[in-house]
């Protein structure tokens, strides 16, 4: 109304506004930016020290070289991000960020490349030398090879991926689509068993392992990591099979399919990143587990990760912190990947969310 | 091909009546359509011919084999579902594919055969992309596609075209009407468009909570409905439809007499379509009104009049209104046209009425509540 009234008195500054809504945009983004970097620095920088330890040599200092990649990482880190807030989009601003992230690169080679070693990691390849360096009493000395530690956390993390995504399936397809006494009743229990807590429970699961004669076995523990996991991941998948429309099992059904053959190939590619989703959760649950390895494996016959890297920093001959940063590193390596691969499927998970 | 007979079939969910006992009997290569408002049982009725429900009582019959205990995989029945349920991750040539798989078919005859379903209806373009990349009528004939390749004996619509746009509808009306009577399939579309249903269907079945209301060729429900509903649901605009009461050779409807071509006491509705009352310009008929809207639609024009029946709708072919708001203009309509119903809605076949030659005095009548809202 306002501009057919006054229209002649006063022309609206387009350019004036445009600039200050420019303005206002950069604002928004530089706090929300500000914001998002100080709130990750406590969880960023542990990593960042983990990996600046492992990569220090004996006589090193290992804080020295954390300041400097700090420094450089952070340096590095604003420059990108101004770049991106102020400079044109396009070409330009891609080839600026190129050579920012090359000039950092640089700068991290040359600033603490030459304080860096690899030799921390020697226990990869020639167990015996570090056994026989740090003492053949010391825990590195008595422990099978990392390689077992790291094939069994495999194996451990590996069949219980295996199992739970196996079972939950069928029995989250089941709950989604059937209607049945006690579904209902079902549903909330599994939510409870989310809820409860775990470790509640370890003493009854000792006796309960000792009784089926599973403790010291791995498969014992894998067995109480999958009910533990269960309801969880069943509950999750729920969520992506209600999303699978009821019409097209049907259709698969008139076109000439069994039930399980519709579910096998209409509906399972439809739910395929709930499966992937779920299975790296568990995944990454089994690789992280120490609480029940600890507890059930009470030989220590075989090690999984987690306990081969508490037995480097309980050594009774003295703790070496390079080493204990360099397994660190190690155990945290696969999962990192994992996630790397998978991160777009777990964004996609909401809990008993209806995303698919 | 096959022929379809429901016998005595019920359905219920838990307490709830959703299919009352229905009789049907569709003939090999047959084209029906079901017509009737949501939620009256269309989907139910074609979900218990594919065999994805079960009947609560009754017998499904094809070809005079009671089918109840046979499987939805074994029933040779195509089914295009409202949603199309196309399978999102495979490509328009797997999902033509599809139900082939589930068959004997060698590799070559089985790529034979899809790539003449999706000629069949011009989707060979297509066959590499996923539905998601589809237009909508584009989903639509890959979803009829699939549902032809199988060979089926009978083919089932659900609300084909509900999801297209006006243009778009009407050429997938011709296009499916042609190809229903190349292949000669006995084939069931529901929908509850009923220019859909008379345009393409050689019976409409006309449904109502659950119940067959009539089943009929599109002009026996039209011109000859078995009751209230069946008149008020088929014809757009929708039927006049009037109370009044039987005097024996007299009706009055409204604030008027009617003269009757039989002789009948008690409560009635009177029923006229809009296109069979004339207009005509000089106020000098039997019967008048006062045009209270006019509304254009390209080659008709539907008009509003108050009249002594009360408000009454008229439509006229013309490009033109002939008549201003306001203006009173003479009534006449076609006596073998208009339609008696009883107080329970059923149809009084062979009452009739006309407008009588002399004007009688309006009586006042407590027996009928529409008197007082006419007399306004
Ligand atoms: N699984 C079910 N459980 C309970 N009631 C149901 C179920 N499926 C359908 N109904 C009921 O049955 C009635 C008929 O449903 P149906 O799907 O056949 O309607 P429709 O005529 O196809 O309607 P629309 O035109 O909206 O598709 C509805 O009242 C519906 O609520
Ligand atoms: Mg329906």
């Amino acid at each position: 109304m306002s501009v057919t009234t006054s229209s002649s008195s006063a022309t609206p500054d387009w350019s004036r506004m445009a600039r200050r809504t420019l303005w206002n945009r950069t604002g928004f983004l530089a706090i929300v930016i500000g914001f998002l970097t100080v709130v990750s620095l406590p969880i960023v920088l542990p990593y960042l020290w983990l990996l600046a330890i492992s990569l220090t040599g004996k006589g090193g200092d290992g804080t020295t070289i954390l300041w400097r990649l700090f420094a450089v990482a952070a340096a590095g880190y604003l420059a990108l991000i101004t770049i991106a807030l102020f400079a044109p989009e396009g070409q330009t601003a891609k080839r600026l960020q190129w050579g920012v992230t090359l000039v950092t690169v640089a700068a991290l080679v040359a600033g603490v490349g030459p304080y860096l070693t690899i030799d921390n990691f020697a226990f990869l390849w020639d167990p015996a030398s570090v056994a026989a360096e740090r003492g053949s009493q010391s825990r590195i000395g008595l422990m099978p090879s990392v390689w077992s530690a790291m094939g069994n956390s495999f194996a451990f993390a590996g069949a219980q991926t295996l199992i739970v995504t196996v079972v939950a399936a069928p029995a989250a397809y089941a709950l989604s689509r059937f209607s049945f006494a006690g579904r209902e009743s079902f549903l909330r229990g599994l939510l409870l068993l989310h809820a409860f807590p775990a470790l509640a429970l370890t003493v009854a699961i000792f006796i309960q392992m000792y009784w089926m004669g599973l403790l010291n076995s791995l498969s014992g523990v894998i067995l109480v990591l999958c009910a533990l996991e269960l309801p969880f991941a069943i509950f999750v998948l729920k969520g992506f099979f209600d999303a699978v429309p009821w019409d097209i099992e049907m259709s698969a059904i008139t076109d000439g399919a069994s039930r399980f053959q519709a579910f096998r190939m209409v509906v399972l590619p439809q739910v395929v990143g709930g499966l992937i989703a779920v299975g790296t959760f568990t995944f990454l649950r089994g690789w992280e587990e120490y609480v029940f390895v600890q507890t059930l494996l009470i030989e220590k016959t075989s090690l999984t990760m987690s306990l081969y890297l508490f037995f480097v920093s309980e050594d009774s001959m003295g703790v070496d912190y390079s080493l204990v940063a360099a397994v660190g590193v190690v155990y945290v390596l696969p999962a990192l990947v994992l996630y790397i691969f998978t991160q777009k499927y777990l964004t996609q998970m909401s809990f008993g969310g209806i995303k698919g | 091909m096959a022929k379809i007979t429901l016998d005595k079939v019920t359905k219920s969910w838990g307490q709830t009546e959703v299919l009352r006992p229905m009789d049907l009997t569709i003939d090999d290569g047959e084209f029906v359509a079901i017509l009737g408002p949501s939620g009256c049982g269309k989907s139910t009725t074609l979900f218990l011919l594919a065999g994805l429900y079960a009947p609560t009582s009754g017998q499904i019959l094809f070809d005079d084999h009671t089918v109840n205990r046979v499987d939805a995989r074994d029933r040779n029945v195509g089914i295009v579902f409202q949603s199309y349920a196309l399978y999102p991750h495979l490509t328009v040539q797997q999902n033509i594919a599809f139900p082939l798989r589930f068959k004997d078919v060698p590799k070559d005859e089985a790529d034979r055969r899809v790539r003449e379903a999706a000629a069949l209806v011009q989707v060979d373009k297509l066959l590499e992309r996923r539905p998601g990349q589809l237009s909508g009528g584009q989903q639509q004939r890959v979803a009829l596609a699939r549902a032809l390749v199988k060979e089926p004996n009978i083919l089932l619509l659900d609300e084909p075209l509900s999801n297209l746009d006006a243009t778009l509808r009407i050429a997938m009306r011709a296009e499916i009407k042609a190809l229903q009577s190349r292949l000669g399939i006995t084939t069931l579309i529901v929908t509850h468009d009923q220019i859909e249903a008379t345009t393409m269907a050689d019976r409409i079945i006309c449904m109502n909570n659950g119940n067959i209301a009539q089943i009929g060729t599109p002009d026996e429900l039209y011109r000859s409905p078995h009751d209230i509903f069946v008149a008020g649901f088929i014809g757009s605009p929708p039927i006049n439809l009037i109370k009044g009461e039987a005097r024996g050779d007299t009706a009055l409807v409204g604030e008027r007499v009617l003269s009757l071509s039989a002789i009948y006491r008690g409560a009635v509705t009177f029923g006229l379509r809009p296109e069979d009352i004339a207009l005509i310009a000089s106020a000098d008929t039997a019967m008048t009104g006062k045009v209270s809207l006019i509304e254009p639609m390209g080659r008709e024009i539907f008009y509003t009049l108050q009249t002594p029946f009360g408000r009454l709708h008229a439509l006229e072919t013309g490009e033109t209104a002939r008549f201003v708001i306001g203006e009173t203009v003479g009534l006449t309509f076609n006596a073998q046209r208009t339609l008696f119903f009883d107080a329970e809605g059923n149809r009084l076949p062979g009452l009739n009425a006309d407008i009588t030659t002399t004007i009688h005095e309006p009586v006042p009548s407590v027996r009928h509540p529409s008197h007082a809202e006419v007399a306004q």
